[in-house]
Order: C-alpha cells, then structure tokens, then sequence
C-alpha cells in the first residue's frame, strides 16, 4: 500500500510537470496551429533563472564565469520571476521567429524550422554563458519546510507535494482564465478562426502574444520547479522534456487544454510503473504512447476530430 | 580542405536528399536519422560480427561494404514499407511528431540492447580503405548515383506525381495520382538512401552508437532541405554540403558556431522561403548567360 502510494505521488508530480509543459505547448498550438520548438529551450531557461534569483553563483565554465546575483530571494519568490523572464524570452521568440511568417502567410511547417532555430540559439546562448555543467537547486532553499513528508505512511519529498500543488493552482489558474474571462473568450476565438475573430473586434495578434506569454511563463516555471526537484543536468536538458510533451500534447490532443493535463498525469504515472530493471526504456514511454494515439486516434483523448478542410 | 570533411559534407548531401524525398511529395517525415541509424548498426554488426566478410583481412573488402550496403537497403526499405503504409495516413505536424517518435523509441531500444553495444555502442569496425580519400571517392559515388535517380525520378511520371501531391493533394488524387502509393514510394526511397548512407558511415566513423540517430540529427538534416531548398535535388545536396562545412569554416568564431547555426536555420526561411536553390534560379541563370553569351535577333526582351 505505501509502495504503491509513494508509486502514485512520483508519478503525479512527474506527470504534473509534463502537464505545464505540454500546456504551452498546446496554448501556442490552439492560436496558430504550429508547435514551438523553441519551447524545450524556454523551460531550461526557466531553471537557469530560478538558480540564479536564488543567488546561485555560475560555475568555472562560460563566459559569465564566477557570476552570483547581490542578493538572494526566498523560492517563492524567485519562481514566478523566473517565470516571467522565460515569458519575455518566449514573447521576443514570437516577435522573431513566428510573426514574420504569419505576416506573410507562410506555410505553418516552415515555423517549425524558424522556432527550432530559435532553440537552438538560445540552448547554446546559456551554454556560452553559463557552461555545460549541471546545478542543482540546494534543498536548503525551502528553508522551513521539512524534507520528506509522511502521508499516510509513505514517505514522499516535500519538493514533490509542491511540485503537485503549486503545478495544480496554475492549471486550475489557466482553466478559470481560459473559460471565465473576457479574454479567455477571447482566446478561445482566435483559436477557432484567427481572421473572423479580428472581423469581431478582436485583436488576434495580441491574443497570440498572449499565449505566447502564458505558454513561455508555465514553461519556465516548470523548468524552476525541476531545476529544484531533480537539477539542471546543462543547457540541453530542456529537449528530452520538449520531446515528451510532444508526446503528452498527442495523447491528451492537440490544442486541448484539459486534454495536456489528463495526458500529463498519464505518462507520468506510466513511466513511474516501469519495473526499475527496464528503467532504461523509460524514456520511450511517452512515444510508445504518442505513435499508438496518432495511429488510433489522431485527435487525442480530448481533442475534437480532425477536419478535413478542401 | 581536410579530405575528411569532404566525406562528412558527402554524406550531409545523402542524409539531405533522404530528407527531400518525402518532402518533394509535401510529406514532412523526420525518419531519416532512424533509417541511417539501422543502416549504421548493419553494418557494424555484419562486419565485426561475422568473420567471413572479411574482418581479419588486411583490409576489410570492399564486396562486404557493397553486401552490407544491399542487406541495409533490404532492411530499411521492408521496415519503411511496413510503416509508412501506417504513418503515412498522417499529415503535416502529425506526421512529423510521428517520425520524431519513432527514432526515438528507436534510440532508446538501441541504447539498451545488448548487441548494439548499449550507450558505448560497436568499435573497431574494419576499414576497406586506408585513408579517408577511398571514403571520399565511394561517398562521391553513391552521392553520384543517388543524385541520377533523384534527377530521373524529377522528370518522369512517379516524380510529377510527387510535385503534383505536395501542390495539392487532393487535385493530385483527381486527376488519377494513386497519392498514397506515391507517398509510400517516396518514403521507402527516403529510407534506403538513409540506410545506405549510415552502412558509409559506419566505417567511415569506426564506431556506431545510438547517439547517431537522435533528435538533433532530425534537426540538421531538415536544416539541409529547408537551407538548400526543397522543390530540386540540387537543393539538399548544395544544403548538405554548405551545411556541414559550415560549423568547419565557424570555427575562427569559436563557441559561437553553433549559435551562428541556429541563426541560419532561423534566418533561413525568413529570406528564401523555397530554399536558396530553386528552379527558378536555374532558368533565371540560364536566361543570363544565353543573354550575354548570344544576344537573341529580337534585341531581348520588350
């Protein structure tokens, strides 16, 4: 019972990270029907930020070599800042690698090469500057809060009930924003039909901004909340995590809100129940479960069926 | 030019054109690393594994690489068969996500399996050539011949077919394209020019690890078609080859390679949406030189 309980905590807060992730991805998608490679690279930033807001010093390698912040803020601080420099980064990547091509009604797959670009600069713009090694996030950062917790018997790491919880007050945030504003509404409409929305006197382009924005601070608070649960293991470590979202993106549906999260949880906890002598396959999870759900059911769990527009 | 980086550029061309294939017919698929991988593996383990191709000779036969070569095209192009009938039937992103999820189910087998050597992967393969200028001369062959079918294939009916389908699949279909049989064909060939390409490598490279078939090579090799251009052969190959010797001739700028990389791939479809070389460029060129070369009786035009 405590095995399994503490099996089902490691997998949720797995699972939780993959569904913030996946919800940038899948906010970006529902505007403008492309996927942003550039997001793998806005959540490694996330994590980088949130190390140095701590007042983490930058390590021998990279040009900013030696490099502490004067002063050091409290965590909770420190994420949702870190969250909105990744929003920043994530807004001037729109200005660059996506607006053009909207302006002159390119073909959505050459932004995919454009924002790849984009990751691919900014991965090796934080390696020039900060190296290649891995920081970690010092557990004494949660200076109250003990470091394991005890629920109902099992053992479970305090970082992982924040993990969970703060991971579940933002997709809760999102949905009530999503569903229950004005702009939210907004949303929803550009991502129906970018062009009748502006015909209603909505300002489309501003709404992509805004997804944008939204998709670039959930990505950097993810990247923050595993800088502080596992590490930064170096500059790349935002791929492997842009590749699985793909994968919960497909599972939950494309531009599917609810959809992310349920598909999150999913793999999370699926990849917690692979048997540790098989851990090396466990990275093949999440595409096990994409290529099964695109061969089965293209649309998702909660996507809506594809048109097919002639 | 180091004779190595000439190979290397070589076989950017090959992975380019495995790309371009399916692209020509609008088919986005990222496979091609997946492909080369298999091919790579082949080899390696056909020729450090069995001793009758020759891997106690002085030097390793050069009928063994052709034999190795045959086996991966056999191989890649049955695996392509069998799977693009299935992932074929997505488009655009779907399709992509798909591929990007097959090499890397793919990576992830190979890296933990026991025969492939695991994340060390396979040494020691033999070489049939004792310099990097045998590597040079066949990697210019099989570019060479590729590039020949690739040419044919553009100019009779299977390759009209593939332009017509990337313009509109659905006008293709109507006027009596089998758009399906096509876009197979297409990936199958995408397939052995990959697998053949990675048997190359392989023994170019001496060793083979999971590592040669990941994500990043999806990226760079895509980076080749979308540089070079997608709509003729001549595109990956000129991509591929400027490509590869690009990081080669960065490196006065240090660290910042990769960087300036990722700018090109960025800039890229920003300046020339269709790829530096296009058709167009070729009849424009040609209109020049005829010009300046004979002027024509009617004193150009109005």
């Amino acid at each position: 019972m405590e095995g399994l309980l503490q099996l089902l905590f490691n997998g949720l807060s797995v699972g939780a990270v993959y569904a913030l992730f996946a919800l940038g991805y899948t906010l970006v998608f529902s505007v403008l029907g492309v996927i942003n490679f550039a997001h793998g690279a806005i959540f490694t930033l996330g994590a980088y930020f949130t190390y140095f807001l701590i007042g983490g010093a930058v390590g021998a390698n990279g040009l900013m070599a030696g490099l502490q912040l004067p002063f050091s803020l409290p965590f909770w601080l420190a994420l949702p800042l870190a969250g909105l420099g990744a929003a920043a980064v994530a807004l001037v990547g729109e200005r660059i690698a996506f607006r053009p091509l909207r302006d002159r009604g390119s073909d959505p797959l050459q932004a995919l090469i454009t924002s790849l670009g984009a990751g691919v600069i900014l991965v090796n713009l934080i390696q020039l500057l900060v190296g290649a090694e891995s920081y970690s996030i010092p557990v004494g950062t949660l200076e109250a809060l003990p470091v394991a917790l005890s629920i109902a018997g099992a053992k479970v790491r305090t970082v992982q009930v924040l993990l969970l919880v703060i991971a579940g007050l933002l997709l809760v945030a999102l949905s009530i924003w999503i569903d229950g504003s004005r702009s939210g509404k907004a949303l929803q409409a550009v991502s129906e039909d970018p062009v009748t929305a502006q015909l209603l006197g909505i300002n489309s382009g501003r709404m992509i901004q805004i997804a944008f924005g939204i998709s670039g601070f959930l990505a950097g608070v993810a990247g923050g909340l595993v800088g502080l649960s596992v590490s930064i293991a170096g500059p790349y470590f935002g791929i492997g995590y842009g590749l699985k979202g793909l994968g919960v993106l497909v599972l939950g549906g494309l531009g599917s809100v609810p959809g992310a999260v349920l598909g999150g949880l999913i793999i999370g906890l699926a990849e917690a129940c692979v048997p540790s002598h098989l851990s090396g396959y466990k990275d093949a999870v999440a595409f096990g479960f994409l290529f099964l759900m695109l061969l089965i059911r293209p649309q998702g769990l909660l996507g809506r069926p594809l048109a097919e527009k002639v | 030019m180091e004779t190595g980086l000439l190979v290397q550029m070589l076989l950017g061309s090959l992975l380019g054109l495995s790309v371009y294939l399916p692209l020509r017919c609008g088919q986005l698929s990222l496979a091609t690393p997946g492909f080369y991988a298999i091919g790579g593996t082949v080899a390696a383990l056909l020729s450090t594994r069995v001793p009758a191709l020759g891997i106690s000779d002085a030097t390793y036969p050069l009928t063994s690489v052709m034999l190795e070569m045959l086996l991966a095209a056999l191989l890649t192009g049955v695996l392509a068969l069998g799977l693009g009938r299935v992932v074929l039937r997505l488009r655009g992103i779907y399709l992509a996500i798909a591929t990007i999820a097959l090499v890397e189910i793919l990576r992830v087998v190979t890296l933990n399996l026991e025969f492939t050597g695991g994340a060390l992967g396979i040494f020691g393969i033999p070489q049939p050539f004792s310099g990097p200028e045998g590597y040079a001369a066949l990697t210019f062959v099989v570019l060479a011949v590729v590039c020949w079918l690739c040419d044919r294939l553009e100019k009779t009916r299977p390759g009209r077919a593939m332009a017509a389908i990337r313009d509109d699949e659905l006008a293709a279909a109507s006027q009596g394209i089998n758009t399906a049989d096509t876009k197979l064909m297409a990936f199958v060939l995408s397939a052995l020019v990959a697998g053949v390409t990675g048997v190359v490598a392989a023994h170019f490279l001496n060793s083979w690890n999971a590592k040669l078939g990941n994500f990043d090579a999806s990226i760079t090799t895509l980076a080749f078609v979308v540089f070079g251009g997608s709509r003729t052969w001549l595109g990956p190959v000129f991509g591929g080859l400027l490509l590869t010797a690009l990081p080669e001739l960065l490196r006065p700028v240090g660290d910042l390679r990769l960087i300036v990389f990722g700018a090109v791939i960025l800039v890229g479809p920003l300046f020339f949406p269709q790829g530096l070389i296009t058709p167009e460029l070729f009849q424009t060129l040609r209109r020049r030189m005829g010009r300046s070369a004979a002027p024509s009786p009617q004193g150009g035009r109005p």
